[in-house]
């Protein structure tokens, strides 16, 4: 018996020692593995970052330092000088505000016709739904070129060239925005809407108080998607804005392309300031964002 | 219920103010029909200071003259052009500058869309231009359009690697001479010698067909990649390149960039280069020497251009007349054409050609008069077609280019891609 159990022992002991000893280089091979992982992750960030310190280091220097050989790596003292020279070109103020409130008008007045489409498509059944649904789906294969010169007819038809309006209209109805804030609907329970209206609630305060307050995630991911899109639009402003004072971000930076000189102190300055905003919107949605993502992962 | 009519209110508000904002703006959309003293210019930045000592001038005499001029990239001016035009002439200046290389491709796309400015009396002032320029803004002897600079060709280098090479540049007369010039300048600095973006750019072939008094056309318009003048072009930069002579710059700003840092010796270049060497070489001052483009054959042509840009009016302004008394004034004042030079424009007027801002030493280049040395050149300047078929016959010799760089014969090469283009532009 005492036998038995001693071989037991041994042979449990032989056992965890054997795991032991594999263990060991198993430890090394993960150590090993995580240093890769890390010189990986850190080139990555290094490719990721750098655009952005260049952009910052094109900002405080003179144009010229950006043409040497070997490059400028160190923040320069001409920050000031070349805000003032790109406040002289294209009034940053004046250009700050027309995007913001382009984009800002754009991302609350696109939300809210985009989410009540996504939110009719989603649950409630009426003739021709899959049809309509479709040809949003579909119009996203339209290239914005088709659409440029006949909606520029337009708006010179209806005398709106150059105002905000002309800007804003056109993209209000999302058709992409509209996809995903359809498939979030889709996911929220009916039964709920159901009970309410039992309770008495009109198909608005269903929605306003009860469906939206709930798909925050999808609404953020969305507001995110629409800034971005009217931040950055570039085609369209240009074509329909005629003066310097209605200009957007874009189209004024592009302003500053000229033929033989570009002053890449002021793109850069002017690149900055334009990348700062996307930059505060998204971190003040990203917690929203990330819960989104996470609570579509989670189902 | 409280929350839901806040909501409400707060997105009627909102539309509200869009149709307000939309209603404020609403006005000054109509610049030009309106208002019957105020003309819109669509120019690019170092054009727009020109533009406005002028309107100041111009105002002199015409005190309730107004100039709106919108500054825009030179990309963008075409796209908006573009659009209008083919939208039927809405939402278009009453002055808009249009490069050399593209002016020809839109008189023949929208025959009608610009003023005849020959019938409004400009023909008087023809003799005062070189003649390249004005056959550039012709169709079937009228003028539509106002010749403003040009970009009369030059070889920049650095005088500090070529002295160390000991080469003279003054002693570079044919494009073998420049060769040899380069070859000594390799061994002994190991630089090279120019500055060629192959697979993307072909400046340097078209400076040299300009040169010889051809294009990617000749006069009756057939395409002309195989002419004898291409080939010798061709040769030059094959020689050039199988000889380790050429650095590759792929785009623009390697280029100024390869020229500023040291590490080419020379940029056949326009006049405009100027501008650019001076803004972003700031500390290369008193290194740089110009000579005139290297000729073909001893004694031969020396006189070339590369870019320049012209101003025309389109029909549809609703201010067509005092946009041309304006653009008149503007392009034959000489103290409006010399401002231009402060921005590094090389004015095509002939007639200030003798005035002190061209005949004084440059500083930046070693004390060397290069304006007048390049102002010389103007009248000798072919005039060549560039039709409306530019851009394409551009990206075909850029392809053949590409091709003989990478070791297929000129002949072959050159061939391939006029069958190529005659497909194209059938």
């Amino acid at each position: 018996m005492a036998k038995n159990l001693e071989v037991i022992e041994q042979s449990t002991n032989k056992l965890t020692l054997a795991e032991r000893q594999q263990k060991k280089p198993k430890k090394k091979k993960n150590k090993l593995k995580a240093v890769w992982m890390y010189t990986l992750l850190s080139i990555f960030l290094v490719v990721s970052i750098f655009p952005f310190y260049w952009m910052f280091i094109g900002a405080t220097n003179d144009s010229s330092k950006m043409f040497t050989n070997p490059p400028t790596l160190l923040p320069g003292d001409q920050f000031m000088t070349n805000l003032t020279n790109l406040n002289e070109s294209i009034g940053i103020f004046r250009v700050l505000f027309n995007s913001l409130f382009v984009s800002g008008l754009y991302v609350v007045i696109a939300l809210a016709v985009c989410a009540s489409a996504a939110y009719v498509l989603a649950k409630y059944n009426f003739k021709g739904k899959k049809f309509i649904f479709t040809a949003f789906l579909l119009s996203m294969m339209i290239p914005y070129q088709a659409t440029l010169i006949p909606l520029f007819q337009m708006m010179s038809d209806f005398n709106l060239l150059n105002t905000y309006f002309a800007v804003i209209a056109p993209q209000l109805c999302f058709p992409f925005a509209i996809f995903l804030l359809r498939q979030n609907f889709l996911a929220f329970p009916t039964e709920l809407m159901e009970s309410a209206r039992l309770d008495g609630a009109s198909e608005t305060r269903i929605f306003i108080s009860i469906v939206i307050p709930s798909m925050r995630p999808a609404l953020a991911a969305a507001s995110i998607f629409l800034f971005m899109t009217q931040w950055n639009n570039f085609m369209w402003p240009l074509v329909v804005l005629n003066t310097n004072d209605m200009y957007t971000f874009p189209v004024a930076l592009s302003s500053l392309m000229g033929l033989s000189y570009i002053d890449y102190g002021q793109v850069m300055m002017g690149v900055t300031l334009a990348t700062v905003p996307i930059i505060a919107f998204f971190l003040t949605l990203q917690k929203q964002f990330i819960s989104g993502m996470l609570g579509s992962a989670l189902k | 219920m409280k929350k839901v009519t806040g909501l409400v209110s707060i997105s009627m508000m909102l539309v509200l103010s869009l149709f307000l904002a939309a209603c404020g703006n609403g006005g000054s959309e109509d610049e030009g029909s309106g208002d019957s003293n105020k003309v819109t210019a669509w120019a690019w930045n170092i054009n727009v200071p020109v533009l406005e000592k002028a309107a100041e001038k111009f105002k002199e005499e015409n005190p309730d003259f107004e100039l709106e001029v919108v500054e825009m990239g030179t990309d963008d001016v075409y796209s908006k052009l573009t659009t209008g035009l083919q939208a039927g002439g809405k939402g278009l200046p009453d002055i808009v500058l249009v490069e050399d290389d593209r002016v020809q491709g839109y008189m023949s796309a929208f025959p009608d869309a610009f003023v005849n400015v020959s019938d409004k009396g400009f023909d008087e002032m023809k003799d005062s231009f070189p003649s390249y320029k004005t056959e550039l803004v012709s169709k079937d002897g009228a003028m539509y359009g106002f010749p403003f600079d040009g970009g009369p060709t030059g070889v920049f280098y650095r005088t500090d690697i070529f002295e160390e090479a000991g080469v003279n540049a003054e002693d570079i007369k044919t494009w073998d001479d420049y060769i040899e010039a380069g070859k000594t300048i390799k061994e002994k600095t190991d630089k090279a010698m120019i500055g060629l973006d192959l697979n993307g750019d072909d400046g340097l072939y078209r400076m040299m067909l300009n040169q010889q008094g051809t294009f990617y056309f000749d006069d009756e318009k057939n395409v002309a990649l195989t002419s004898e003048e291409s080939k010798k072009a061709m040769k030059v930069q094959q020689t050039l390149n199988e000889e380790g002579l050429v650095k590759e710059t792929v785009g623009w700003d390697a280029w100024i960039s390869a020229m500023t840092s040291g590490d080419v010796a020379t940029a056949p270049s326009g006049a405009w280069l100027y501008g650019s060497i001076t803004q972003q070489g700031k500390d290369t001052s008193g290194n740089w020497g110009l000579i005139e483009l290297p000729a073909f054959e001893e004694g031969g042509n020396r006189a070339s251009n590369l870019g320049g840009s012209n101003y025309m009016i389109p029909s549809a302004s609703n201010n067509a007349d005092l946009a041309y008394d304006f653009m008149e004034f503007f392009s034959t004042n000489k103290d409006v054409q010399l401002s231009a030079m402060e921005g590094g424009l090389f004015p095509s007027l002939n007639t200030i050609y003798d005035n002190e801002a061209f005949t004084k030493e440059v500083e930046f280049f070693s004390n060397q008069p290069i304006w007048s040395l390049l102002a010389d050149e103007m009248d000798s300047i072919p005039a060549v077609n560039y039709t409306g078929d530019y851009a394409v016959a551009k990206d075909e010799a850029v392809k053949a280019q590409s091709e003989i760089a990478n070791g297929k014969g000129i002949e072959e090469a050159l061939k391939a891609s006029e069958d190529r283009l005659k497909n194209r532009i059938q």
